[in-house]
């Protein structure tokens, strides 16, 4: 086997402080990030912590359907095992831990839903008004790490065959005897990675280096069936549930980091097993291994802060390492301030977009909307891009269901022109209203068929172990989980409310441009007499951002509209809680490339807005409190977010009262009625000469939507939108 | 009640304590000649040629009253000297090319934009600053304004150069929240040099100032080669010692970004090419006003 293992790299002789590791490990990381580039291209996605696969690994599934594919419990867990079977090990001797990635299973399949279960009417729904459905996607949901902690692989082996006698359905049969060869697959690839790490140790010439297999060799062995004990062990538990998740299907989100480690923390630290720079080296390790997305600091169940020491240690890790993280503080009224100030101090000195802040009072309120109450709603931690999750709880399709409104907008107008003789913004919103009806019809009707089948398609044999429901009951998730949040997120909302503003106020309230005119220029993208000259008033109309202004007015009656159907959607399907959001993730330039030129100036195929944020432009100052007060407004408050993404110059906050500033803007954006605030420290002249040439910035790092990722590693196309991004507060110093 | 205004801007982090929304006002009584906002001197209307903007759509052509606007071989030429800034070519041009800079507005419509980032002032200590331009120009509107704040709990900050009688302009500033102002030369030639008036009046209201029981900063922009030697920052600051109620007296470099500005507007700018002076260079200046015993910072 193929192993990508790197002992014998040092002398005998050398010596290595924690601190000297962290630099030569981060150096390891830029130089897989170049060859990921190199090998992989452009990628608009998070960092997930990857590797390249080593060139004679190549994995064969074994189909189990006529389609050439594998589907179902028979098909993953078969399938599944055997890739454990054959997958090879990445050990590093200057790490704390091991076991890194290559890929998930989901992308190198040929199709990802199971063609025995057709859904050709709603397709037609989700092409016409470019849905991304969710049908057949997985993994956003949070596991409970916990409850692995306290049951370690061969306790959760015990409870899957305690169950299996209690549950003896067919279908129960299936899901015991697929998940059992799942975990002892597992068990027995720790095991394997145990010896071979003894060997390596034997092998290893330093002594240090060799001290550290020898230890790692060990927490393998013992974490393979027991629970773990100590923080390394812990970690190395975590670092290895990222690995079989992401592994099976991208997986899913971490939880509240500082909480889940303490109590291992405090523990070494009582015993004197560890001191505070040993536990920092584990954590960075951590973020070494993965970007997995966590929550720090917040209220507990009584409202107290529940940042500690090693919320501190977490930060200081994060910085150590400097790489892409996702970290997002809580914000909360019983808010522990001084965290708070050393947390906005990172997020200014380390410039790598974390930590991202969400605003807990406007979370909770929320969701306690949709009937949860407050100690629940507590628990529902920052867990995705945009998305909360209660670990172990529910089940979300959190940001895999998105309908491109800019899209509903360009059938309703065409409609609209086509058979009204005397269009009006009022006709063209009954329209919209008729259309974006129909979509979040048809989108709910694709949720419920997703949990109906995909069980059949691609059960999720790694969450389900930390799920409660499923192995008590049997079932998959999709089927078991005691909740069942279902996220709905809108996109393009700016796109919308921009061009329903600038019709009323171009075409009714000052007779500058007829809907006759509007039409043409719209089917010519912009491009018959006078068009560049109409689109740029069409631009310049009030825009959403503007403050007070007619987009915003628009945008608040879009967002009621599309807040009200989906909520009307949980009458239609009993046991299912919709939840309306905005956000786009990084499909603004996908859904854009679907939608022709709208009313607002854009044209054929450029991207929408991003998220909830406004058009580039938006005002001239491109002042923050405007847009935030505009993504305020435009909230739909019942636990999932509408994020704020903002771009800061690092001189914002360059000194201690710059700081105390943004401390204070950064809790007015949460306490204004915003959920999630995503901030990038870029400085505009950095960002562009590193759009001229990315390779000269290797540990750039941008938080491009909900996820950061290395600059250098992203599409052009994407570049380009951050750089948009950037310059629309930040000014192009022109007029 | 209304008033000339350049433009307001909001999350404006440089104007004061805390996050502000600043009021441009326009029309100025000095003639600094390194001013970065030359927009702001001129108390009427302004109009801004930002040709690189220019779509050649030639609307401007068929709106201007003047004939300032031609089209000459199939490109959009300007004329400022036929322009009478009656504004209708900047009413056509979306894409930017002619911006018309000030607005008379009612204290009303200030407010309307001033009372939306209330939030954000109240959590930070921060406010309304009234800037320029000259506030002491528009007396009676700047007093409106910060009336209308008041009444919303809102602090105000004014900037100014202090350049009126005190006795005319003790009733504004007594109802500020905080004063910044600017002491820019010591010696009242140079002064009248770079300005354009003397800065005796300046002097007289700096002296009388700790009668108001008002907060206030003093501002010195460093200017390469009009304000920068050490003889005036330690004359200003020896200037400063016995002032009661100075909160910090604070050095500016030299801001450079006034150049497209100036070219819009077809001015000649005579510090245009120069650099502000090295961060070093600032802190020698600082350790200098420091010497003199006062609370002292330099912005870069």
């Amino acid at each position: 086997m193929d192993h990508i293992v790197m002992i014998n790299e040092f002398p005998a002789e050398e010596e290595f402080t924690y601190d000297k590791r962290i630099r030569l490990l981060k150096q390891r990381k830029l130089a897989q990030t170049k060859e990921k580039i190199e090998r992989e291209g452009g990628l608009d996605e998070d960092d997930y912590g990857r590797v390249v696969a080593p060139d004679a690994f190549v994995f064969e599934p074994d189909p189990n359907h006529a389609d050439g594919s594998y589907y179902g419990y028979e098909g993953w867990a078969h399938n599944y095992a055997k890739l454990l079977g054959e997958h090879p090990l990445y050990c590093d001797p200057l790490d704390a831990f091991v076991g890194r990635g290559f890929f998930f299973m989901t992308r190198r399949k040929s199709s990802l839903w199971n063609p025995d279960h057709p859904y050709t009417e709603l397709k037609a729904a989700f092409d016409e008004y470019n849905i991304i459905c969710g049908i057949g996607s997985d993994g956003h949901f949070t596991p409970d790490l916990r409850m692995g902690f306290d049951m370690g692989w061969g306790g959760i082996l015990e409870k899957l065959r305690k169950f299996q006698q209690v549950n003896t359905t067919p279908e129960n049969r299936l899901f015991y005897r697929s998940e059992i060869q799942v975990v002892e697959a597992i068990i027995a690839f720790l095991k394997r990675v145990s010896e071979e790490i003894a060997g390596y140790a034997e092998r290893e010439r330093n002594p240090c280096l060799r001290e550290n297999l020898k230890e790692m060799s060990r927490v393998n062995l013992k974490i393979a069936t027991e629970r773990p004990g100590t923080l390394r062990e812990c970690i190395q538990w975590m670092c290895w549930f990222s690995f079989f998740s992401r592994l099976y299907n991208r997986g899913p989100s971490g939880g509240q980091l500082d909480e889940l480690l303490r109590p291992f923390y405090e523990r070494d630290i009582a015993a004197g097993l560890i001191d505070d720079e040993t536990a920092k080296f584990y954590i960075a390790c951590l973020f070494l291994n993965d970007t997995r997305y966590y929550q720090l600091a917040g209220p507990d169940e009584d409202g107290r802060d529940m940042a500690s020491p090693i919320s501190y240690l977490i930060l200081e890790a994060a910085d150590w390492i400097n790489i892409a993280c996702n970290l997002t503080v809580r914000v909360h009224d019983n808010m522990n301030e001084d965290f708070f100030r050393t947390a906005v101090r990172f997020l200014f000195t380390n410039k790598n977009g974390w930590p991202r802040f969400s605003g807990d009072n406007s979370l909770v309120n929320g969701f306690m909307r949709c009937g949860y109450d407050q100690t629940l709603a507590r628990k529902r931690l920052a867990a995705g891009c945009s998305w909360m999750s209660i670990p172990g709880m529910e089940y979300t399709l959190n940001d895999l269901v998105k309908i491109n409104t800019a899209k509903v907008f360009e059938v309703a107008f065409r409609e609209m022109t086509e058979q009204e003789e005397e269009p009006s913004t009022d006709k063209l919103w009954q329209r919209f209203e008729k259309h974006l009806t129909r979509a979040v019809h048809t989108t709910a009707a694709g949720i419920r068929f997703h949990l109906d089948w995909q069980d059949q398609n691609e059960p999720e044999l790694i969450c389900n172990l930390l799920s409660q429901g499923p192995v008590e009951t049997g079932l998959d998730v999709t089927k078991s989980a005691r909740y069942f949040n279902m996220c709905m997120d809108g996109a393009g909302i700016a796109t919308v409310a921009d061009s329903f503003a600038a019709c009323e106020q171009r075409i009714e309230k000052e007779h500058k441009l007829t809907w006759k005119a509007l039409t043409r220029q719209l089917e010519l993208n912009w491009n018959d007499i006078d068009g560049e000259y109409l689109r740029q008033m069409m631009l310049h109309s009030e825009r959403f951002g503007g403050g007070d202004s007619l987009g915003d007015r628009w945008a608040v009656r879009v967002n009621n509209l599309f807040t009200n159907l989906v909520r009307e959607e949980c009458l239609r399907y009993p046991g299912l809680n919709f939840i309306p959001g905005w956000f786009s993730w990084a499909n603004t330039l996908e859904f854009g490339s679907r939608v022709r030129a709208t009313p607002n100036g854009r044209r054929n195929g450029e991207a929408i807005n991003h998220g909830a944020n406004p058009t580039s432009g938006f005002r001239k100052d491109g002042a923050v409190t405007a847009m935030c007060n505009s993504i305020a407004s435009v909230q739909p408050f019942y636990g999932n977010c509408a994020p704020v993404q903002l771009e800061l110059d690092p001189g914002i906050a360059g000194n201690e009262e710059g700081v105390e500033k943004m401390v204070s803007m950064i809790r007015t954006i949460l306490e204004t009625g915003n959920t999630l605030l995503n901030i990038n420290i870029i400085d505009k002249h950095k960002i562009l000469q590193a759009h001229k040439d990315p390779s000269k910035y290797p540990d750039l790092v941008v938080r491009v939507t909900g996820f950061t990722a290395y600059f250098a590693m992203l599409s052009p196309e994407f570049r380009q939108l951050v750089v948009d991004r950037v310059l629309a507060v930040n000014g192009d110093d022109v007029a | 009640m209304d008033g000339m205004i350049t433009e307001i801007e909001r999350f404006a982090l440089n104007d004061g304590p805390g996050i502000r929304t600043t009021i441009f006002f326009k029309g100025c009584d000095m003639r600094c000649a390194w001013c970065h906002n030359p927009e702001t001197i001129h108390g009427g209307r302004d109009l801004h040629d930002y040709a690189r903007n220019c779509i050649r759509c030639y609307k401007c052509v068929y709106a201007c009253p003047s004939k300032a606007h031609k089209r000459i071989d199939g490109e959009h030429r300007f004329f400022p000297n036929l322009c009478i800034k009656c504004g209708k070519c900047a009413q056509v041009c979306y894409a930017g090319a002619m911006v018309m800079s000030g607005e008379r507005m009612t204290v009303e419509s200030v407010m309307a934009q001033v009372v939306q980032d209330k939030p954000y002032y109240d959590d930070s200590r921060g406010g309304v600053t009234l800037s320029g331009g000259e506030v002491l120009c528009q007396q009676a509107f700047a007093m409106a304004i910060t009336d209308a704040c008041h009444a919303q709990g809102i602090r105000v900050g004014l900037e100014t150069n202090l350049n009126k009688p005190f006795d005319d302009i003790a009733p504004l500033l007594s109802k500020a929240d905080l004063i910044m102002c600017d002491l820019k030369l010591m010696d009242s030639e140079a002064h009248r040099k770079w300005t354009g008036t003397g800065n005796e009046t300046v002097l007289d209201n700096l002296r009388r100032l700790d009668s108001l029981n008002v907060p206030y900063i003093v501002r010195t922009p460093v200017v390469p080669g009009a304000t920068d030697s050490d003889e005036n920052i330690a004359a200003i600051a020896a200037f400063l010692k016995p002032c009661r109620n100075l909160t910090y007296y604070e050095l500016l470099n030299f801001n450079p970004l006034g150049q497209p500005k100036y070219e819009s507007l077809s001015l000649p700018n005579a510090f245009a090419g120069v650099k502000p002076l090295p961060k070093a260079r600032m802190q020698e200046l600082l350790a200098l006003a420091r010497e003199a015993g006062i609370q002292a910072r330099a912005d870069a």
